[in-house]
């Protein structure tokens, strides 16, 4: 038995010591590309690590993710301005696997930036991780709080629930007079909690009266006691920070039930797949949004467009999130003139009113969003200006 | 030379090969008592949450966290042991994954102290902390031409690698003891070994806390490398996972359980150049698995035959003198 035991210990090290040497190539090949980068004269050419998730139960996300990537990836080399190659790395939706695949862009010294991870769990493992390294990392759908806090390299693209609540709610009261409001979540999702967190701290602000706060959990298909709850308190207004799949399943059970109020959504809740599911039952969810895909700005239509010709389906807010991020980061790269971390960092943080598909963009001095959100109602059947 | 051999990216999936062991052979004790529980992802998650509460707002240190975790699992895995083991086969890996849920649930709602699914964010990061209290009595990594993350994640490595070999050691030497025996006989037949004497209730029990106060252990040491821990990450999700490791890599010997860990989690690494597809392989190995070789990659055949081999080559060297000639 000791054999086996003084074996296996054996084949242990072995087997440790062959990943170390399997790292050793790696780290003198990216030298050796580094090096080439610098010699080359002209446009900056840089290398950018995508972490998405590409498989698994989110994967929708990461496909919208990556295309708006793609996209703009095109038109920029097309452009010429910067040279920019991402690296599409897959990270499963698990913070273990962000978390070694942003290691391994991280120790690949030609990668300047990293865009990602998908969610705001991934985000919380490999941000700090990223700031102690010193290289700039961007979460184009990291909505939740507290993320861009992590450190000064740490910035984020994705409208936080902290701008757009305040605004549809604002907006909402303003026309429907509203004095009293119920409000309902998921308590088991780091998105619709921080998004209630949000509703809660922004309906007490506005002196509004809060009747009940009732929760649900991911995948419950029956929300009828606590809807019959809210029905008795007859609140102007529903709160609902709740994914779509959710979310939808309790506006059909609401108006099932003859509850006609207005419903305010958060980032989650704001889907075309809302209408699909609900059906006739959706009308009236007010969303505030940073995207809104039948606004009449050529820049916009022209993105559409390209996107329907290219992906056979209409952008989302992630493909457009992530279409403008990288578009962020080639005008950070421009302006810092060089492919360093550092220099692109600095650069990255003074960048201010850049014109993309969701507006005017800005960085305030924590690396957080800047812009207004658009407030849309679904009114027959579709997504409009809400006013 | 050193600096060029160390890739963090390799540090880090070897830290959650080390971890995932740990988690492997925990589920591997129960089933060694002839119990399926699937409750270990919810001990992991005790523990985890006890280290890191305690370190966080006590500012306990890490070392004492992570025991305080394991015990604290430990003690849960008596109180839930002692009723649950008048269950037996497939009642028992229900009730057990219940108790994951309702440890879930716990996490979720108790949200004064655990901050509900938003998660604990700022957990004291094992080798950074470490790092720090090197730095301060004037260690500079530059000494071992190394950079700081690379320090950091290599501090990480080597406690967990000693860690991992105690573990080892430890259950491998119980294996042969008279407790090992017990659960070897208990798995066989339990009215058999209960007719010779063997205390069925305290070995099962001894089994179940042992697994318990392991997985806590485990997730103790996670909490402490990824810095950041949520309720999501301690679903039922996590333990068909470890349970995975066991049986993939065989369950009848420890080595099964560790092999299956280290192979679970480097394949989808080793993957990453077929990008998209590389869940279909994951899929399509424990399918093949599981038609063909049904007791796991080892079992003890595999290792009785590895040992004839070692045996034989070394019968050869003594049979032809060679040796004594020179």
């Amino acid at each position: 038995m000791r054999k086996i035991i003084k074996n296996s210990y054996l084949l242990i090290s072995v087997f440790m010591l062959l990943i170390l040497a399997a790292c050793g190539n790696d780290t003198t090949t990216t030298d050796g590309n580094d090096s080439e980068a610098e010699k080359t004269d002209g446009p900056v050419s840089a290398k950018i690590g995508v972490i998405s998730y590409l498989t698994g139960p989110g994967a929708a996300y990461g496909e919208a993710i990556t295309n708006g990537f793609n996209l703009a990836l095109e038109e920029i080399n097309e452009k010429g301005e910067v040279k920019i190659e991402l690296d599409i790395q897959d990270s499963a939706g698990k913070q273990e696997q962000a978390l070694s695949v942003a290691q391994k862009l991280m120790s690949s010294d030609d990668i300047v930036a990293i865009l990602g991870p998908t969610l705001s769990t991934e985000m919380n493992v490999v941000g700090p991780e990223a700031d102690m390294n010193g290289i700039p990392i961007m979460g184009t759908s990291t909505t939740a709080a507290g993320i861009p806090q992590i450190g000064e390299y740490v910035f984020r693209n994705s409208l936080p629930e902290s701008l757009a609540i305040p605004a549809a709610l604002e907006k909402a009261v303003e026309k429907f007079d509203a004095k009293s409001v119920a409000i309902l979540y998921g308590n088991d999702d780091l998105f619709t909690k921080s998004g209630f967190d949000t509703m809660k701290a922004v309906a007490e602000d506005m002196g509004l009266d809060i009747v009940t706060i009732e929760t649900f959990q991911k995948g419950q298909s029956d929300y009828n006691a606590l809807l019959t709850k809210i029905k008795d308190l007859n609140p102007d207004l529903i709160l609902a920070s709740a994914l779509y799949n959710e979310g939808a399943v309790i506006m059909d059970q609401a108006r099932k039930m003859g509850i006609e109020v207005p419903f305010i959504g958060g980032n989650g809740f704001n889907s075309p797949q809302v209408i699909e599911i609900a059906g006739p039952a959706s009308e009236g969810l007010i969303v505030a949004t940073p995207w809104f895909g039948d606004k009449e700005d050529p820049k916009v239509q022209e993105f559409v467009g390209k996107y329907e010709a290219k992906y056979g389906k209409k952008p989302d807010q992630f493909a457009a999130q992530a279409y403008d991020a990288l578009y962020i980061m080639a005008e950070g790269l421009k302006n810092a003139g060089e492919a360093d971390r550092d220099a692109l960092r600095d650069a990255l943080a003074e960048i201010k009113d850049l014109d993309g598909v969701l507006g005017k963009f800005s960085f305030d001095e924590e690396g957080d969003v800047v812009m207004d959100p658009t407030v849309l109602v679904i009114k027959d059947g579709k997504f409009q200006l809400f006013e | 030379m050193l600096g060029e051999l160390l890739n963090p990216y390799h540090l880090q999936i070897v830290s959650f090969v080390l971890i995932n062991i740990i988690l492997g052979i925990s589920i591997y004790i129960t089933l060694s008592s002839g119990q399926l529980s699937l409750g270990n992802a919810g001990f992991m998650g005790i523990g985890a949450y006890t280290s890191a509460l305690l370190t966080i707002n006590f500012e306990v240190p890490i070392i004492l966290g992570i025991i305080l975790g394991a015990l604290v699992a430990g003690i849960f895995g008596i109180l839930i042991g002692i009723p649950a083991l008048r269950l037996s086969g497939v009642y028992l890996a229900i009730a057990t994954l219940g108790f994951g849920e309702v440890m879930r649930v716990i996490f979720v709602n108790w949200e004064s102290v655990t901050q509900g699914a938003i998660g604990l964010s700022g957990v004291p990061h094992l080798g950074r902390e470490v790092f720090k209290t090197l730095t301060a009595i004037g260690f500079d990594p530059e000494i071992l031409g190394l950079k700081n993350n690379q320090f950091i994640y290599l501090i990480v490595v080597s406690i967990l690698l000693l860690i991992n070999i105690f573990i080892v050691w430890f259950f491998v030497r119980q294996n042969k003891s008279r407790v090992g025996r017990a659960f070897a006989a208990i798995k066989m037949d339990e009215k058999a070994a209960e007719s010779m004497g063997i205390d069925i209730t305290y070995y099962k029990v001894l089994s179940f806390t042992q697994g318990a106060l392991l997985a806590g252990f485990a997730g103790a040491l996670y909490a402490h490398v990824m810095a950041y821990i949520s309720p999501a990450d301690f679903a039922y999700h996590r333990a068909i996972e470890i349970l995975i490791f066991s049986v993939f890599g065989g369950s009848e010997v420890i080595w099964g359980a560790i092999f299956g860990a280290a192979f679970m989690t480097i394949m989808p690494e080793a993957l990453r150049f077929i990008s998209e597809y590389r869940y279909m392989i994951y899929g399509a190995i424990l399918i093949l698995m599981m038609a063909f070789r049904p007791q796991g990659i080892i079992d003890v055949s595999l290792l009785q035959w590895f040992k004839k081999i070692i045996k034989f080559r070394k019968g050869t060297d003594h049979g032809t003198g060679i040796k004594k000639r020179h």
